[in-house]
């Protein structure tokens, strides 16, 4: 008998919400894309009452979505172990390929569709609706939000598209993903006006018929072939590999007194995609952000400085490596041994400033060949202190479980309204930088290093309060 | 008079309206294997991870090795070896990798003495070097039991350890328990396997809905056995919950109320 796609597809929808509501209480859940709508209301009212740019927003708008989109479509093919690791002991119906008479590959398939229709409608239509404030208040007109929201999911498809062919790439070859990737940047480097005209972004700036079949076929060809080429896991022998650990630890003893540091160091290095992961996602938003940079005068009357706003950008991105440093852990694990909480997260923050900050040095220093030294001076100074300022932020709230924990709507709001405290003082300096770039510069510094301080200070009461919680029994369910 | 290993006076721990331990009192001498039975939700794993300063109790005070464990968390477990229930190695670790990591947080010395000797009474020499996440779960358990143990401890927690061991495993890791509580040490060994702990416990104690119901050494069961004592035992503490009745009918205590607490 063969199971109907329209079962499946229900059955993982039934399944994702129960998770997610479990994870955090239904009505918390149920209020993550009511908080949504409102922070991109209240970012479109700022931009509106401020006077800055729709363009930049909505533009923004479109690359975050395709930026969620990227994440949507390689999350859905972690394998058991990442997700055990992620949610403890955890199963989902994508994995029952061996107990029930259904393919790996049409289990992937619905499931796949079941994350895009799922953040679809919670994730991407919440924040399209969050922009109705510049209907009121600025020059979007009522009748262009249909086809804004009709962009924005093309935007998020192309994400996913483009994320299942690398990984269904990555399955097959290792050097394919690169040659692809290249082929990419360089078309969009060759021809950045083609580039910009096709994407959904394009699409919604001039909508043309060649436009509009390019946003659609590409993310749907994309997608087929990732899921053609994908080559399911078989359990392959046993990987084994040579004692790196004592090497490591002793060459990190000064600050690593317990080896916990150069544990979380081999987690980043031996799980997917190693230490190159983390230059990768920076390499991702650097591209965003230069492109945008690049391009962003031709639309519209601003040029931002370059430093700063990759410095505040890179520095947010700067949390996936705090991500990838934790998802190994939990607090339960340390629990049984003489550890104290305290403890792993100072080896979180020494193994976060020797990968998160090279990485983001080494950007502004790309930085530096494409915009020139300028204010990019002012952004590696800015860069460190805003870094530290994400990490503490994010253990404090979010802990040792950092991707569990943002789906949390109190902790996710909590979250965003600690990042914008900065960012957005630091995106208004930016834009004021060419006025007074001497006097600019001082304060983003000022910003940066109080907001510095501020960072160091919740990562000191990070372990304090975590432990207080773990030893409370309040990190389960 | 020598200090008991494990001592506990009314340990009481609430998850919102579910009280998982209820004035809890117990004391175990060193040097020997108590046996902790209860069913699911008993309290069996709250009381491991209060003893162990994992978990601060609402109420009670505990000693265990000389230490507060309320008070000092961090220095009970650096005198005590934790083999938890549903504990998983590191992942991207390998098994040597991980004892290395074991023995540096313990500050160990002679890790490789250590190792090999445990590699070898648990036959997973071959795995030493493969990593953690690849294991098989009875492999994993070896090393998990293994690093209770590394430091040799006085006192050691060890919950369900035969779990998905192979039933020679399970024999060498019984007899290796009987024999480490015979040289002096203190082994709480909390489990469902009735058999297992009339079969090597010095004493056990049954517990149910968080309340320490009876203490017997089950050597000197005569008639009944500990299964049966065990059934009496519980069902006579769930009369009038409506589950209580036939000691044959195990599902009645399989569903004994506080099943939702922790186990």
């Amino acid at each position: 008998m063969r199971v109907p796609v329209r079962y499946l597809f229900d059955q993982m929808l039934r399944e994702e919400w129960r998770m997610h509501s479990r994870l955090f209480g239904g009505v918390r859940f149920a209020l993550f894309p009511a908080f949504l709508t409102l922070l991109a209301a209240g970012t479109a009212t700022f931009f509106a009452v401020a006077g800055a740019s729709e363009a930049t927003l909505l533009a923004g708008l479109h690359v975050v979505v395709a930026l969620v989109g990227l994440q949507v479509g390689s999350i859905g093919l972690v394998g058991r172990d990442a997700l055990e690791n992620l949610l403890g002991d955890t199963t989902l119906l994508i994995y029952s390929a061996r107990t029930l008479p259904v393919s790996e590959r049409r289990l992937l398939f619905v499931f796949v569709v079941k994350d895009v229709a799922y953040y679809a409608v919670l994730f991407i239509a919440p924040l399209v609706v969050g922009t109705l404030p510049l209907v009121v208040l600025g020059s979007l007109s009522l009748g262009a939000v249909p086809l804004l929201l009709a962009t924005a999911w093309l935007a998020f498809g192309f994400g996913v598209g483009l994320s299942l062919l690398f990984v269904g790439l990555a399955t097959r070859s290792r050097l394919a993903p690169a040659v692809v990737a290249g082929g990419l940047l360089a078309g969009g480097v060759l021809r950045p006006d083609l580039a910009a005209t096709l994407t959904p972004y394009g699409l919604f700036v001039d909508p043309t018929p060649a436009g509009a079949a390019v946003s659609v076929l590409l993310p749907l060809v994309g997608g087929a072939v990732g899921l053609r080429l994908f080559e399911f896991d078989r359990r392959t022998p046993a990987r084994t590999a040579a004692n790196q650990f004592r090497a490591l630890h002793g060459r990190l003893r000064r600050v690593d007194r317990q080896g916990l540091l150069a544990k979380s160091l081999l987690d980043v290095a031996r799980s997917s995609g190693g230490l190159w992961k983390v230059l990768f996602s920076q390499g991702l938003v650097f591209g965003v952000v230069a492109v945008l940079l690049g391009y962003l005068p031709d639309i519209v009357p601003v040029r931002p400085s370059p430093g700063l706003t990759l410095a505040a950008v890179l520095s947010l991105g700067a949390f996936t490596t705090y991500n990838w440093l934790c998802q190994y852990d939990d607090a339960d694990f340390f629990g049984t041994y003489p550890i104290p909480l305290a403890a792993v997260f100072r080896a979180k923050l020494y193994g976060f400033l020797l990968l998160a900050v090279p990485a983001g040095l080494f950007y502004l220093g790309l930085g530096v060949a494409v915009f020139g030294v300028g204010s990019l001076l002012v952004g590696a100074a800015v860069y460190l202190p805003v870094s530290l300022y994400v990490f503490g932020v994010t253990a404090y709230v979010a802990g040792l479980r950092p991707t569990e924990l943002l789906f949390d709507t109190p902790v996710f709001a909590a979250f965003t309204v600690a990042m914008m405290a900065v960012l957005l003082p630091l995106v208004v300096l930016a834009i004021a930088y060419p006025l007074d770039p001497t006097l600019v510069a001082g304060l983003a510094v000022a910003v940066a290093v109080v907001a510095g301080g501020v960072g160091y200070a919740l990562y000191r009461r990070a372990g304090p309060k975590w432990t207080r919680r773990a030893r409370a029994g309040q990190l389960d369910g | 008079m020598t200090e008991p290993a494990i001592e506990a006076t009314g340990l009481t721990k609430r998850y919102g309206g579910v009280t998982a331990l209820d004035a809890l009192d117990i004391e175990v001498p060193r040097g020997e294997l108590y046996g902790f039975l209860g069913p699911n939700g008993a309290g069996k794993s709250t009381t491991i991870n209060v003893l162990t300063g994992q978990l601060v109790p609402d109420e009670g005070t505990a000693r265990v090795a000389g230490v507060d464990p309320v008070a000092e968390p961090v220095r009970a477990r650096e005198r005590v070896g934790i083999l938890p229930e549903n504990g998983r190695p590191p992942s991207f670790l390998t098994v040597r990798e991980y004892f290395d990591f074991v023995a540096t947080a313990r500050d160990l010395d002679d890790i490789e003495r250590r190792v090999d000797r445990w590699a070898e009474r648990l036959a997973f020499t071959s795995k030493l070097d493969t990593l953690c996440t690849d294991l098989s779960q009875g492999e994993r358990q070896k090393v998990l039991v293994t690093q209770a143990f590394l430091h040799e401890p006085d006192v050691v927690f060890i919950d369900e350890p035969l779990t998905n061991l192979d039933p020679i495993m399970q024999e060498r890791a019984k007899r290796f328990f009987r024999s480490y509580a015979d040289d002096g040490n203190t082994v709480f060994l909390s489990t469902h396997f009735i058999a297992t702990a009339q079969e090597v416990c010095s004493r056990v104690g049954i517990v149910n809905r968080g309340r320490l119901l009876a203490e017997l050494d089950p050597r000197e069961l005569e008639e009944e056995t500990l299964l049966d004592r065990f059934f009496a035992t519980v069902d006579a503490d769930s009369v009038g919950d409506g589950v209580a009745g036939d000691p044959s009918d195990p599902a009645a205590v399989m569903e004994a109320p506080g099943a939702d607490a922790e186990d």
